[in-house]
């Protein structure tokens, strides 16, 4: 029972940081991208690579997948600059799909459908450490800078951008620059999040990384609330300890969990858009809608 | 040989891509709601002919029901869930989302009820026969072939000649202009969704009889018709029926060059490419920023 | 008279076969206000959009201070000291009154801006004084999506007031503005120009302009048309026939 806690909390933190950090892009500067899970998974499969490879250190096991999401995150942010509103989530929907592809198929690299396994457990300088407190302390401290950030000018940039570009501009905003750096954060914290689940599972394949992964980080923003600090982690707990809720009712016959989970979701998201669009958390409302 | 047969296999996908591409840019051109529950349309039309047809009705009745179901669906969609947020002004987000929301619960509801994996119907229209050396054509290649052209046809007479046609390419160009035909923006929105829900209804039937369904097929139609319609142009009917059927070719053609699961992405390195290199499409009139 | 800060020649754009700017002449001095009179489609917004680089030009300069920005990108011609509002006013819907101007003051998006403690208090000082010097103050926690329309008008004013720039682009902003609230405008205006902003105005209601301005371009089809005193330019029938709209008349 309490390995099975530990487990659920160390889930919780890493999806913490998935929806907290994808917050910064959709609630901030309405970039709302349905990408997220390929920065998770290219920060996964570098650090599982370094951890494999090199050394288990999970330091430099998650500052090398934040580098590498974090600086790949330019896929993301070139389509950020060229287009806005449906036109840019649909470059990155292209973008999922053809990261998935990659993924199940640069099999060196990825290992493919069968994934990477035998990821050693993680040490720090030497010393074996538990994922959990890892993951706790990352959690805390992305959460710290978002706060920072998000106060700050650069915060007040962000959202300015998302209501009113041109205005931003005519303010002096560098608007390419500020969206390319939410990107560039946005998708390191996903890196690490990944190193951190690479280190946590022990075993990564492509089925983490996928559309419906996209899909579920950002129900756990939207049912949370954007705009927000807390409302993406309290998502995150929430459709976390769906499957274990379900898993209590007697009813549903255990093949079925998974469908009536995702359908539980689904249905939340499309209910909360038409009774609660700020989601639980926000009053805060989303970016306007295309110019 | 093998492009031949690729590239006929691409135009019957294509066929099928076209249809549904062009019911998702109508709908999207005329009510500005990007439309993502499109692929539950077509994934529900292509079931409930499945069902029709081991139930042994007659395939007209069959291919009737079908065409019923993503229609009703489409206006169900728009009246439960697109009119309530556009009336509180929410965001294109917030639209996408909650289509989103009915997608995946359309998904499982599909496969809680359908079972899981591949289904499709077996009719004598699907077995191929040889028509050149080494090229294998199946009769339902010219059955998607000619119900794609007519149902065209049949569009562009209705947009051309018909008063709500016209009024509906009229608001593709320019919503203001809806005043002046005297008809409520509800009434023709719920026709855009009709019309394009049902244009989805043929294309799931082909797909039911060829290379058969899945319960997460619906996704799949919804990303394909949304790239068409970005690569077409946005604001062009005729540009997403042609893009999607190069899209289709694209895919299949392809595979002439590498594996299968690549293939599959193609489409959506087309659709990425436009969205840097030329946000408009090929027949954009409508600028993306 | 001062030395223009701002000098356009011959900006020309055209749209597909429309010219909706040819060869535009403009000089904008400091501690003046040129009103850009015109009729709806004139190119009065286009002119603006030309010289922020919203709109890239198919001809002509513009120099600032001498320095060409043509070219540039419109944050850079807002770093250089030009400020402008917009006809459809965008203000940062979703942030608070105050934050929006804020973000005005800011020179810098960044973790840190330039200048330390007493740059930053400077900010908050501009803040606060343009808040109260466009009556905001009370509803400084407000959002913007909130305000009524005159306050929204005053906000697309405060942010400009903030931004400390020398050079004001501003697209009808008394339109639709009751007396008391034009007054208000009116003084804002005369106190920038007291200070040596050299502003440019578009403004539809002659009587605001007769009222601030001190020269007048009147533009027409993408042309200026005329170019002087308020009284002449006002006082001219043909141009008053094209203003209201009786072409024939005019020819
Ligand atoms: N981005 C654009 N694309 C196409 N045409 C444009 C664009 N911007 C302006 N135009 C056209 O240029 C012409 C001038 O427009 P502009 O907005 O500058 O007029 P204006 O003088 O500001 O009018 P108003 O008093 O109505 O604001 C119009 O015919 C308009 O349709
Ligand atoms: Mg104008």
């Amino acid at each position: 029972m309490i390995a099975y806690l530990t487990n659920l909390a160390a889930l919780a933190a890493i999806f913490g940081i998935l929806a907290a950090t994808l917050n910064v892009a959709v609630g901030y500067a309405g970039i709302f991208s349905v990408a997220h899970a390929v920065f998770f998974g290219l920060g996964a499969y570098a650090g599982a690579q370094i951890a494999l490879v090199l050394v288990p250190d999970a330091l430099v096991a998650m500052l090398v997948a934040g580098l590498v999401s974090g600086v790949l995150s330019l896929c993301l942010a070139l389509p950020a600059l060229r287009v806005r509103g449906e036109y840019f989530v649909a470059a990155s929907l292209g973008l999922q799909m053809m990261a998935t592809t990659l993924f199940s198929e640069w099999k060196t690299v990825t290992g493919g459908i069968g994934g990477l396994t035998g990821i050693p457990r993680p040490h720090i300088f030497g010393v074996e450490v538990g994922t959990l407190p890892l993951a706790l302390a990352a959690l805390g401290l992305i959460l710290l800078a978002t706060a920072a950030l998000m106060r700050g000018a650069f915060g007040r940039t962000l959202r300015s951008i998302r209501d009113a570009e041109s205005a931003a501009e005519a303010l002096g905003k560098n608007v390419a620059a500020a969206k390319a750096l939410a990107v560039a954060f946005a998708c390191a914290g996903a890196g690490v999040a990944g190193a951190l689940f690479a280190l946590h599972m022990q075993f990564v394949n492509v089925e983490s990384f996928n559309l419906d992964q996209s899909v579920l980080i950002m129900a756990m923003v939207i049912i949370g609330g954007t705009g927000t600090l807390l409302g993406p982690l309290v998502g995150a707990v929430i459709l976390l300890s769906l499957p274990a809720g379900l898993a209590f009712l007697p009813f549903i016959p255990a093949t079925e969990v998974g469908a009536v989970q995702q359908m539980v979701y689904g249905l939340a998201m499309t209910l909360l858009m038409i009774f609660r669009p700020a989601g639980l958390v926000g009053d805060l409302s989303r970016g306007k809608s295309t110019a | 040989m093998l492009f031949i047969q690729l590239l006929l296999q691409g135009l019957q996908v294509g066929a099928i891509y076209a249809l549904t591409a062009a019911g998702f840019a109508l709908i999207f051109g005329a009510t500005r709601v990007f439309h993502f529950a499109h692929g539950s349309s077509f994934a529900l039309a292509g079931y409930v002919f499945i069902f029709a047809m081991q139930a042994g009705w007659p395939w007209w009745l069959g291919g009737l029901a079908a065409t019923l179901a993503a229609t009703l669906f489409g206006i169900g969609v728009f009246w439960f869930v697109y009119r309530p947020i556009q009336r509180h002004e929410g965001s294109f987000f917030t639209v996408f989302v909650a289509a989103f929301g009915v997608g995946i619960v359309v998904q499982n509801l599909i496969g809680i009820f359908a079972g899981r994996g591949f289904a499709s119907v077996d009719t004598s229209l699907s077995r191929a026969v040889e028509v050149l050396p080494d090229v294998f054509l199946a009769q339902v290649f010219w059955v998607a072939i000619s119900v794609a052209c007519l149902l065209f046809a049949a569009l562009t007479l209705f947009l051309t000649r018909h008063n709500a046609g016209v009024a509906l390419r009229a608001l593709h160009q320019n919503p203001d202009l809806l005043r002046a035909y005297g008809l409520s923006s509800t009434r023709l929105s719920l026709l855009a969704f009709a019309l394009g829900s049902a244009l989805a209804a043929p294309a799931a039937m082909v797909t039911a009889m060829t290379s058969g369904m899945n319960e997460a097929i619906g996704h799949q139609v919804m990303l394909i018709s949304m790239a068409a319609t970005i690569v077409g142009g946005v604001g062009s009917l005729r540009g997403a029926a042609l893009a999607g059927l190069m899209l289709g070719v694209a895919e299949s053609v392809a595979l002439n060059f590498v594996d299968t699961q690549w293939a599959e992405a193609v489409s959506f390195l087309v659709l990425f490419a436009f969205i840097i290199f030329r946000p408009s499409g090929i027949f954009g009139i409508a600028q993306a920023r | 008279m001062s030395a223009p800060i701002l000098v356009c020649e011959g900006l020309s754009r055209s749209f597909g076969g429309v010219k909706a700017v040819a060869g535009v002449s403009l000089a904008l001095p400091a501690g003046q206000v040129t009103a850009l009179v015109g009729p709806n489609g004139a190119g009065k917004t286009t002119v603006f959009n030309l010289i922020t680089g919203n709109l890239r030009a198919d001809a002509g300069s513009a120099m600032l201070r001498g320095r060409s920005i043509m070219g540039l990108a419109p944050h850079k011609v807002a770093r250089m000291g030009v400020a402008r509002s917009f006809q459809d006013l965008r203000l940062f819907t979703h942030m608070s009154v105050r934050d929006n101007i804020r973000t005005a003051t800011e020179t810098s998006a960044w973790f840190w801006q330039p200048g330390g403690a007493t740059a930053r208090r400077a900010r908050e000082a501009a803040t606060e004084e343009a808040l109260a010097r466009t009556g905001l103050l009370e509803l400084a926690e407000a959002r913007a999506i909130d305000l009524a329309y005159a306050e929204r008008k005053f906000l697309s004013m405060a942010r400009i007031l903030a931004a400390r720039a020398e050079i004001w682009l501003l697209d009808e902003p008394a339109s639709g503005l009751d007396l008391a609230s034009r007054l208000r405008f009116g003084a804002l205006l005369k106190e920038a120009r007291r200070q040596g902003v050299a502003i440019c105005l578009i403004e539809h209601n002659l009587d605001v302009v007769t009222e601030l301005a001190d020269r007048i371009a009147f533009l027409d089809q993408g042309q200026v048309l005329a170019e002087g005193e308020p009284e002449a330019i006002l006082k001219d029938p043909k141009l008053a026939a094209i203003y209201f709209g009786d072409r024939g008349e005019a020819a």
